[in-house]
């Protein structure tokens, strides 16, 4: 690659971190004033906690503005102004494009977007594709349904500006998609690591084809954090011989991160378009130390119709000790997403991060690529059952993979698992995200 | 390499263009391929914006 090819944005990607924390401050104060003068809901919010524009001088003063919750978005929205609500800080008649979010947690949140908003988030996936070895050469095959979920029409669109050329996969089957892809030999695609993990097993079991002999090359996964977890990333780049690069974003937030070319084992925040902090779960102090998980609160520092102001997205993140070696200054985050804080919860009095067990699940020979888990509780105490897909070459291996498991997920996670090993394509398939992590004894405490 | 880019140069090219677009939107009130073209190149000069004449800013307002 040239070296003056490799940056999307060399200047604000190479830009020293005190000029960066300079430009986010700025930044931070303009939104956090549009946010103020623009909508009833974040003035109501701001001055119930005392706060002003002109309190904010420093990046202590932005502590002190208080976080949006997904509920706060939830209770405002089929209100005036009609769908959005009172966060919105532009007039109706400047929203180009309506998005929502997936429900994944609940009732989906309508998002608003103006045209220039539209532009940011093209422009955030340009950094992430651009990062990833995206070039004009490209043939970028998007098997995505095209929807009311924002998931991957930036990623199309930022696929165009860059100068790919795209083909949308949209209402195509997952064996047209192959097939299609064979066909007009693509070189790049996205997806979800679960459907892209679902490719690969239909093309090898439903159609004869080895996906890794197809002409992909890269691929850029969203939606799940599988394309952090290296023994899910082994699988994803061993199924189609290509190299699988992480990127988290949020219809509510926008592009915020991505894994860059070196795979350093996290994603850069793109610390120019976007101020994220790390909050600790229990006492909500802001962690600026590396190693150390929290929540992320994050801020996007330009999007105009309704501003993403420290939104609590419930992301667990950690900041990285060492700098990337691609020579971007942005901040890693080791390990990429490491949990949401809704779904990490304590087992019989164990933390326990339900990607931990997607770690193991993926690293153990014969197994298939699903899984499903449920905690339960059967008297006083805590079980969880797992149910996983044993290969068909790998049937008589049963007893050792059992065992196997068993022991890598004691090591790994700590606790011990009611295990329910399957026969092949035994467990539910998902197109977009998976939901393989069911905790009963939440919905038993709330019904 | 950033030291290599005259962004200051890049910046006011920005600046031209963008102000011969909010000219241009404003000449479009009765001209919908006119104005509507124009929000659109206004959202794309906003992002040479966000890419680089906030650095610029940046220098200038310490």
């Amino acid at each position: 690659m040239k070296e003056s090819q490799k940056y999307w944005n060399p200047v604000l990607e190479t830009l020293p971190i005190e000029k960066i924390r300079e430009l986010q401050l700025g930044k931070f104060k303009k939104i956090f004033k549009w946010a103020y003068d623009h909508s009833k809901f974040h003035r109501k919010l701001y001055d119930a906690a005392g706060v002003k524009p002109k309190d904010i001088r420093s990046f202590e003063d932005i502590r002190h503005v208080p976080t949006v919750e997904k509920s706060m978005m939830r209770d405002i929205q089929g209100k005036d102004p009609f769908p959005y609500g009172d966060a919105l800080c532009v007039p109706l008649e400047e929203v180009t494009i309506f998005r929502q979010t997936s429900g994944t947690t609940g009732q989906p949140v309508y998002q608003p977007d103006t045209w220039q908003d539209w532009e940011w988030w093209m422009e955030s996936w340009a950094y992430i594709l651009w990062a990833q070895g995206y070039r004009p050469s490209d043939r970028v095959f998007i098997p995505f349904g095209y929807n009311i979920f924002v998931a991957f029409w930036a990623g199309h669109y930022a696929a165009e500006k860059i100068g790919c050329e795209v083909i949308p996969g949209g209402v195509l089957d997952t064996k047209a998609r192959i097939l299609k892809i064979q066909e007009l030999r693509a070189t790049a695609m996205m997806g979800t690591p679960t459907y892209i993990l679902g490719m690969a097993e239909t093309a090898r079991m439903k159609m004869d084809v080895d996906p890794s002999k197809l002409t992909i090359e890269k691929i850029t996964c969203a939606g799940e954090c599988g394309a952090s977890i290296p023994s899910t990333k082994k699988r994803l780049q061993d199924a189609w011989g290509a190299k699988v690069y992480d990127h988290a974003g949020a219809t509510e937030i926008g592009a915020w991160s991505f894994e860059c070319q070196e795979q350093p084992g996290g994603m850069h925040v793109n610390e120019a378009l976007f101020l994220a902090e790390i909050a600790d779960m229990e006492t909500g102090e802001i962690i600026e130390e590396p190693g150390r998980r929290g929540k992320m609160i994050i801020t996007a520092l330009d999007r105009q119709a309704q501003p993403c102001v420290r939104f609590d997205s419930k992301d667990v993140i950690e900041w990285a000790a060492e700098p990337c070696s691609c020579g971007r200054t942005s901040r890693l985050i080791q390990g990429g997403v490491v949990g949401r804080a809704d779904d990490i919860t304590k087992v019989k009095g164990v933390l326990l991060a339900p990607s931990a067990i997607e770690e193991v699940v993926r690293s153990v020979d014969g197994l298939g690529d699903e899984y499903e888990v449920v905690v339960d509780k059967v008297g006083d105490a805590d079980q969880i059952k797992l149910r996983v897909e044993v290969l068909p070459e790998a049937q008589d291996q049963y007893q050792l993979i059992e065992t196997e498991l068993q022991d890598q997920l004691r090591l790994k996670t700590n606790l011990r698992y009611d295990l329910e090993i399957c026969g092949c394509e035994t467990l539910p398939r998902y197109e977009v995200k998976a939901k393989r992590f069911k905790d009963l004894r939440k919905q038993k405490s709330e019904d | 390499m950033s030291k290599q880019i005259d962004i200051k140069k890049i910046h006011s090219k920005i600046q031209l263009m963008k102000n011969t677009a909010e000219e241009l939107e404003q000449l479009g009130k009765n001209f919908p391929a006119l104005s509507r073209n124009m929000v659109r190149i206004l959202a794309s000069l906003k992002m040479l914006e966000i890419n680089i004449s906030d650095v610029v800013n940046l220098e200038r307002d310490n």
